[in-house]
């Protein structure tokens, strides 16, 4: 028979194996590499409101999770795309220029994943264009994902380190989260 | 297993250092023969001396010391060493001799072209003085039989290496820095070359042919690179053609002649003329592409192509477009 | 063609003035005025500008560059250097659109023309009443999508004024010809395509009854061309591209280019590689200058695209130069590349200035062209010979420019390549001059060069023609050159190659300028003073401030009660004020083309806004 206290022990060494298996599974699932979303609409494009006021009692819309806005690998490679699909002749590296910026807290038209696909995808009216059939649905989110990391509204963990290239700005891992600020058209969705 | 083995056999290709098509992997070759030989000597001299030792009879008792033996004992082992030290320098000698010749400077009239490493694919370009005669193609260089190609080394993304074992040795691709090596072809055919620095999940899926040729059926393919992408002839190849246009496949590829010009993947204005497709991965057949269109991650996961949802009758379309790019 | 002088030409206008207005609403066209009018004894020397037709007189102000040699000097003296500090405002006009005003007013008889940035209204106000009310407004409603291809802010660089139509462009691609008196549409043609990126800035000029008129879009994978289209009708008359082969380019048999490297046949192809001319740049967005002597028309082409120049190895004819068109038919005369294989965004399409000056003893027909490039070149406009290339500014890019060969000889350290950070080079991407026009003056010999001292690094990158989308390929950074400073006003003398005096400012002086009889230069600075320096010192004798920074036009013109005015557009914006007009954010020094980070404390000196102001003496 084991004292109390050796128990308590094991217990704790075991709860010590449990959170460090934890840490260990969640850190996989930050770098997990999922190659084949298939098909490729699975991930339906969500129909976003453009305006907060609704006729009659409002009703809660369902939201599609950005599967991707937890993953570090599909974060970078929305930064490669960014930068290959020349979102970057516009945008830049987030400071905006022929676009605007897409570091600081304003979002024109919704800061929620949606809400950017539906930019993306849809293009405004202003000069974004509309990428419907020129990117696939997996581009976008990972796009999508990134987009959100440059105001800092993913975990650090997931946001890009440094880059290889010249240093025009800092690390996304290290901007400051930037509370959104909408201007146009609302959130898709309220989540905390 | 069989799959890898079916791979391999599938594809054209000498593929080994000892079987040299070209001046400096003859001289690797002749560095690595002599070595071989040296070695085998050595070796059996060694076991020679080893089973002599082992089976020597044993004496009852061991004799006084012998100063005389002792001495003669002494001057085997320097000999042995000093044997071994020329043995050594020799190979250091010719080892510098080889590397030496292997990285000469090329001469002047060698033929001028641009290897850039991408993940997971070789964009090849061949100079030209004249700007409008620079040829662009991917996966697949092409050279005359006994002409010096000088090759410049560079890349977009992360550390490759370009190693065509028939014809010379590797050499790294490094981002943001320009890396050269020459070879030469001396007889015809077609040599397989690898990416030789792990550069990412498909770094084993990398592979490049070297074609060489007659001069007279490289000009000949040379001059043929130069031309832009004919306008579809019929309505078939021309809804191919739309739906290159409106769909990804311009985000990322180029065909010259066309307003597709992107450079994220590999040119297609001769994609037809080309043996392998994704970088050496599958021979370039309608059913491969077709297959590689609709569901690249399938094939070589991670790579950096999308899958493409399309109607069959677009499908058949582009295949039957893609297929006029020769 | 009647020689008449300027005096004469002014006091006829004033006459005309105490007349009906509305008279003289229809112009100018007709009442050419070939001049060699520098008034007696300016310098002594025989410097005078080639032509200032269709100048009608200084009363008027018909075309942004003033006239056909654009010299941008007006033959008004009222204001004069000792009384300019006097100046104070008559009135002004809000234009209730935000972003960069680059344009010039147009003054035509007694009523002033505005076009604003996108939306690029058209405002026309009547100057015989009090305080100038709006007579009408013309709302082109140009795409909105299109200022989405707009690389450096949704800016205009003005109307024209020909024929009782007022003409001008719209960011969309579209030229508008309007009814100068009821600002009704006479006619509208679309030009361009803005899913090829192509859009339009330039302010167009009107010769021999055609309308040329540019692209813009070298950020965006444009091909260049310039078109001349029907004034009467708007139907197109010629389009010749910038690239390509030479019967799109226009050469035919009267090509003939002063320099062996420029004659061939197919540059525009042979000198790009596959069909990389079919996107390689090449707009047409700045200024054009025309000789009635010689019967050409000059203008310069825009940088060769993308930026990154590894994927366009060749000379990339015929960007980053200049060409010489018989106006007629379009074709060309000859052609010259300022920078062969551009590789710093160093467009050629600044004012061209059409002088006849004294060189190496004899008058000669020169074209003066003060460069991005950071030189002062003086061609032969006859023959497109260089005469002299002279640095104007700070410059490691290059070590002068070879008269023989007449190429820059570059400094390939400096060269951007893919990967790489190249620092240190100056002049930046937006040279040591961009598009805002110089003025010169006859009585002093000098020209007034507004323009930056800005160094940048760069790094090349992967590039990626996507129609519609930017082709730039390039990661800039720029901050201020030697001294700290940014802006300069140089006065420079092309005829001795030497700077005379030379003011600097904080913010690059991205306005135009204008030079009187008076003596007097006004132009703008980005924090919003308006300023007034002697023209032969460089002495600042007066300022204003204004509600926004300036990067718009000044004009000068007599107004119906025959006093001398001076208008300006505030406003800040243009790629140098886009970090206000478009609210950038300055954390990321790439933004804006890399602009943005030399301009980071630009926000806290001015907002955004345009209005017009217009200065009297009282």
């Amino acid at each position: 028979m084991s004292s109390p206290s050796r128990s308590g022990c094991r217990r704790r060494r075991e709860l010590l194996a449990a959170v460090l298996l934890a840490a260990a599974l969640s850190a996989c699932q930050r770098e997990d590499r999922r190659f084949r979303t298939w098909p490729p609409a699975a991930s339906a494009i969500p129909a976003v409101r453009q305006s907060e006021l609704q006729p009659g009692p409002t009703t809660r819309d369902l939201t599609v999770r950005n599967e991707y806005g937890d993953n570090a690998w599909a974060v970078s490679e929305g930064k490669r795309l960014y930068n290959q699909f020349n979102c970057s002749g516009c945008h830049f590296q987030g400071g905006g220029g022929i676009g605007p910026p897409l570091m600081d807290s304003q979002w024109i038209y919704g800061s929620q994943p949606e809400n950017i696909f539906a930019t993306i995808v849809e293009g405004r009216p202003n000069g974004m264009p509309s990428f419907r059939g020129k990117l696939g649905n997996d581009q976008v989110w990972k796009l999508v994902a990134y987009v959100r990391s440059m105001s800092g509204l993913l975990a650090k963990d997931v946001a890009s380190g440094r880059n290889d290239d010249m240093q025009v700005r800092s690390q996304e891992q290290s901007t400051e989260k930037a509370r959104p600020v909408q201007s146009a058209v609302p959130p898709a969705s309220q989540r905390p | 297993m069989s799959a890898v083995l079916q791979a391999v056999l599938q594809f054209p290709g000498a593929h080994s250092a000892l079987k040299p098509a070209g001046p400096q992997a003859r001289i690797a070759e002749g560095l690595w023969n002599s070595m071989y030989a040296t070695a085998i000597v050595v070796f059996l001299l060694v076991m020679a001396a080893l089973l002599w030792a082992a089976f020597r009879r044993r004496r009852a008792e061991e004799p006084a010391p012998d100063p005389a033996r002792e001495r003669r004992m002494r001057r085997v082992v320097a000999a042995a060493v000093g044997i071994t030290t020329i043995v050594l320098f020799t190979f250091l000698v010719s080892d510098i001799s080889a590397g030496r010749a292997v990285t000469a400077t090329p001469g002047k009239d060698a033929i001028q072209i641009i290897v850039t490493g991408h993940q997971w694919w070789w964009e090849v370009q061949y100079r030209d003085s004249v700007p409008q005669r620079w040829v662009t193609t991917a996966n697949e260089i092409h050279v005359p039989v006994g002409r010096q190609v000088a090759v410049e080394l560079r890349s977009t993304d992360v550390i490759h290496s370009f190693w065509p074992p028939n014809l010379t040795g590797k050499r790294d691709l490094i981002p943001g820095n320009e890396n050269s090596l020459w070879f030469q072809a001396d007889s015809a055919g077609v040599y397989r070359a690898e990416c030789a620095e792990y550069c990412g999940h498909e770094h084993a899926k990398m592979a490049l042919l070297v074609v060489a040729q007659s001069p007279d059926s490289f000009a000949r393919w040379l001059t043929q690179q130069r031309d832009t992408a004919h306008t579809p002839a019929d309505s078939l190849t021309s809804r191919g053609q739309e739906v290159f246009l409106s769909s990804a496949c311009a985000m990322c590829h180029s065909i010259a002649g066309t307003p597709a010009g992107s450079r994220v993947g590999p040119d297609l204005t001769h994609l037809a003329g080309r043996a392998t497709i994704a970088a050496g991965t599958l021979p370039n057949t309608r059913g491969n592409l077709a297959g590689w269109i609709v569901d690249p991650q399938r094939i070589k996961p991670g790579a950096r192509m999308p899958p493409n949802q399309l109607d069959p009758a677009d499908l058949r379309a582009l295949l039957a477009y893609l297929e006029t790019l020769r | 063609m009647a020689k008449t002088s300027l005096v004469v030409g002014f006091v006829a206008l004033t006459v005309a003035c105490s007349g009906g207005h509305e008279s003289r609403a229809t112009p100018p066209a007709a009442r050419v005025t070939t001049s060699a009018a520098a008034p007696a004894g300016a310098l002594g020397t025989a410097a005078r500008a080639a032509s200032l037709a269709p100048d009608s007189g200084s009363a008027q102000w018909i075309i942004p560059a003033k006239n056909y040699a654009s010299t941008r000097y007006s033959g008004l003296g009222q204001i004069t250097a000792a009384n300019v500090s006097r100046l104070g405002l008559a009135w002004t006009f809000s234009t209730g659109v935000s972003r960069g005003h680059e344009a010039a007013p147009l003054v035509v008889g007694s009523t002033m023309y505005v076009v604003t940035p996108f939306p690029n209204i058209l405002y026309a106000l009547d100057l015989s009443k009090p305080g100038a009310p709006l007579k009408w407004e013309y709302q082109p409603n140009p795409s909105t999508a299109s200022q989405g291809v707009a690389c450096c802010d949704v800016v205009n660089r003005g109307a024209v004024y020909y024929d009782g139509k007022i003409i001008y462009n719209t960011l969309d691609a579209n030229t508008v010809a309007v009814d100068a008196r009821t600002g009704k549409q006479v006619w509208r043609t679309r030009v361009g395509d803005i899913n090829r990126g192509e859009s339009v800035t330039m302010a167009p000029l009107v010769v021999k009854g055609k309308v040329l008129v540019g692209n813009s879009g070298g950020e965006f994978g444009i091909r260049g061309w310039l078109t001349a289209l029907d004034a009467g009708t708007g139907k197109l008359a010629w389009r010749a591209y910038t690239t390509g082969p030479d019967t799109d380019v226009l050469i035919g048999p009267r090509f003939k280019p002063f320099y062996p490297l420029d004659q061939g046949k197919d540059l525009g192809v042979s000198s790009w590689p596959g069909d990389a001319w079919q996107y390689g740049g090449g707009g047409v967005w700045g200024w054009i200058s025309y000789d009635p002597e010689l019967n050409l028309i000059y203008y310069g082409t825009s940088n060769p695209g993308p930026w990154n120049p590894d994927v366009r190895p060749g000379d990339n004819k015929w960007t980053a130069g200049v060409f010489a068109r018989d106006p007629d038919t379009g074709e060309a005369v000859w052609a010259y590349q300022w920078n062969p294989h551009d590789v710093y965004d160093h467009d050629g399409i600044n004012e061209l200035l059409l002088l006849d000056l004294p060189i190496n003893g004899a008058t000669r027909k020169v074209l003066v062209a003060p460069e991005r490039n950071g030189y002062v070149y003086v061609l032969d406009r006859a023959t497109g010979e260089v005469l002299s290339a002279d640095p104007f500014g700070y410059i490691t890019t290059s070590r002068g420019v070879d008269l023989k060969s007449g190429r820059p000889i570059m400094v390939p350290e400096k060269a951007p390549r893919t990967g790489q950070v190249v620092r240190e080079i100056c002049p930046a991407a937006p040279g040591v001059k961009d598009w805002q026009p110089s003025s010169w003056s006859p009585r002093t010999g000098l020209l007034y060069i507004p323009h930056q001292n800005l160094c940048q690094d760069e790094e090349g990158t992967e590039a990626n023609y996507i129609a519609g989308t930017p082709y730039v390929a390039a990661i800039v950074k720029m901050y201020a050159g030697p001294g700290g400073y940014r802006g300069e006003m140089t006065a420079w003398d092309p005829v001795a190659r030497k700077i005379v005096w030379n003011v600097h400012e904080r913010f690059p002086v991205w306005s135009g300028t204008v030079v009187t009889e008076g003596d007097v230069v006004f132009y703008g600075t980005m924090d919003g003073w308006f300023k007034a320096l002697d023209a032969r010192s460089g002495k600042e004798l007066w300022r204003f401030k204004t509600g926004s920074g300036i990067i718009g036009q000044p004009v000068t013109y007599l107004g119906p009660d025959g006093k001398q005015y001076v208008a300006v557009l505030a406003g800040v914006g243009g790629w140098a004020g886009a970090v206000v007009a478009g609210g950038l954010d300055t954390r990321d020094s790439s933004a804006a083309l890399g602009f943005v980070n030399a301009m980071k404390d630009l926000p806290a000196a001015t907002t955004k806004g345009g209005t017009l102001y217009v200065f009297a003496l009282p």
